[in-house]
């Protein structure tokens, strides 16, 4: 509860700054006559949101959907690799280049090959969030799982402990603050991909809508989904960011305050 | 006051031990081909340079490093990997960072496979015993370097090892603290008699501690000379300041000297 409190009255200030600016925009926009379709003001959003919530929650239902999959899917290629190319010289050697360089492959510019090959439907969507999320998680737990200090490993050696103890004891709880930041980068890109999926070919969800709206010069709609991914892309954000809190609670509480907003 | 009073410690036997680094096409000589006899409960400081190979030495007899040459047996048997019948301390506490101090301490037994809750009274016996009672339950991070290094040294006894092996252990500490850890080592010592190998660089030290110090050459290391401390134990603030201590530090002080490892 405390920690609830503490919290709270840590999110005040950038809150008010927050309710401010909005202040400013709505004001602005009437006191310039600046064109709706230019920049609608934030109550005009609000209203045109409320007006077709229905249609905007459904798509926010299928792209959420799609996020969610290409990045739990992520998370759960991307660790256990991450894990044998720090184990293996050789995976290290021979596979670790590989997937190196196929982050160097602008993604982007590979999804519409997906949707050769898998159509309009929700895979594509996933194998691109995937693509996105992939790599930041496989860096980041490579080094985590390789942070154990060499002597640490020595006296580990010591103990006569198997590899699955000494894994469980020492090198896993090691990699999780860096496996961590890999997820929240992951979550931070994850909003991005699903959209971009979306931009690329699709015939429904939030990435659809916002291109059909923004052709329609229906501008308050185009806020209005902005502001929803985001909100998603948030939600993902601090539900891992929650879950680091309660996985590695030694590590979050030594980190400066503010370093990742927490 | 030499070894052989602890059945239970182990007895060492490094033979014609020599190691090299190879690096690309170098090669470091690191340990010239080294013989050393350390009995049952003895405890052995050798003292040398940097580099001179004595942290070497300590993780062949480890069985952590594989020697270029030579053989080193352990309580009779022959050291053919990593040691278990050991405990160690390195000069950096490496403690897990999100163990309190205790559950540092009880690391050592859980991966032994033995049961925690069984050595829990004797974690906190020896915890107390290096004033870390009022720390059991801190983190690492809210540890002083001293502290820290203490609860490391424990997790090296906890499991009551026949040999402990200690690569500069108070090396990064202050002196106050290094003073204080010195006599409380030996307090621990002189209960258990584990036979100890204390790698240092300290010449004092070595002195204070061991029943013999093994004084090493620069790299590649040799034995230069092995002195037999005769000084009473308890080592107390009147040995420290008596002539013979001094005359002992004297002594590998110039063995340095000789080899223009200390230069005036």
């Amino acid at each position: 509860m405390n920690a609830l409190l503490a919290w709270s009255r840590r999110r005040v200030g950038p809150l008010a700054v927050f309710a401010l600016l909005l202040l400013a925009w709505e004001y602005g926009v009437w006191l310039f006559g600046v064109k709706e379709y230019l920049l609608p003001p934030p109550t005009k959003v609000w209203v045109e949101f409320l007006k077709r919530a229905p249609t905007v929650m459904d798509a926010a239902y299928v792209t959420s959907r799609q996020l969610l999959a290409g990045y739990l899917l992520s998370i759960v290629v991307s660790v256990p690799l991450a894990l044998l190319v720090a184990r293996s010289r050789f995976v290290e050697e021979s596979v670790y280049p590989v997937v190196v360089f196929l982050q160097i492959v602008p993604k982007i510019a590979i999804a519409p090959l997906f949707i050769i090959w898998l159509g309009f439907g929700f895979a594509p969507k996933v194998i691109i969030v995937f693509l996105l999320c992939f790599f930041p998680i496989v860096v980041a737990s490579v080094a985590g799982f390789k942070s154990v200090d060499p002597e640490i490993a020595d006296f580990a050696r010591t103990t006569g402990a198997s590899e699955w103890k000494l894994f469980r004891t020492i090198q896993l709880p090691q990699a999780l603050p860096d496996i961590f930041t890999g997820l929240k980068v992951g979550a931070a890109l994850s909003a991005t991909a699903a959209i971009v999926a979306e931009f690329v070919a699709a015939d429904r969800g939030l990435g659809y809508l916002l291109l059909q709206y923004n052709g329609q010069f229906e501008t308050a709609m185009v806020f209005a989904i902005i502001v929803l991914l985001s909100a998603i892309g948030l939600a993902v954000y601090y539900a891992v960011e929650l879950l680091e809190r309660l996985a590695i609670p030694w590590h979050v509480s030594q980190r400066p305050a503010g370093v990742t907003g927490a | 006051m030499r070894g052989g009073a602890n059945p239970s410690g182990s007895s060492v036997n490094i033979a014609g031990v020599a190691h090299e680094f190879r690096r690309a096409n170098m090669v470091t000589r690191a340990l010239d081909p080294l013989d050393l006899t350390i009995a049952a409960g003895e405890f052995v400081a050798i003292v040398g340079p940097s580099g001179c190979g004595k942290s070497t030495l300590l993780r062949i007899v480890a069985g952590l490093l594989r020697s270029s040459a030579g053989a080193v047996e352990v309580a009779g048997k022959h050291v053919a990997g990593p040691q278990t019948e050991i405990g160690i301390v390195f000069q950096s506490p490496v403690l897990l960072d999100w163990r309190n101090v205790l559950d540092n301490v009880l690391v050592q037994i859980e991966l032994r496979g033995m049961d925690p809750a069984r050595y829990r009274d004797e974690a906190l016996k020896l915890l107390a015993k290096t004033g870390l009672a009022e720390f059991v339950n801190r983190m690492p991070r809210e540890l002083s370097g001293g502290m820290r290094q203490r609860c490391a040294i424990v997790r090296g006894l906890i499991h009551d090892p026949p040999l402990l092996l200690m690569d500069e252990p108070f090396g990064a500490l202050d002196a106050l603290t290094r003073e204080q850890m010195r006599i409380d080592l030996e307090k621990l010592w002189l209960e258990r008699r584990h036979t100890t190998l204390f790698v240092t660089h300290g010449i004092s030290e070595a002195v204070a501690l061991a029943d013999r110090v093994v004084v090493m050459t620069p790299r590649p290391g040799r034995i230069d000379r092995i002195v037999e401390i005769d000084l009473p134990r308890p080592r107390n603030k009147e040995t420290i300041a008596s002539a013979k201590f001094s005359d002992y530090c004297e002594e590998i002080t110039e063995c340095f000297m000789r080899r223009g490892v200390i230069q005036y």
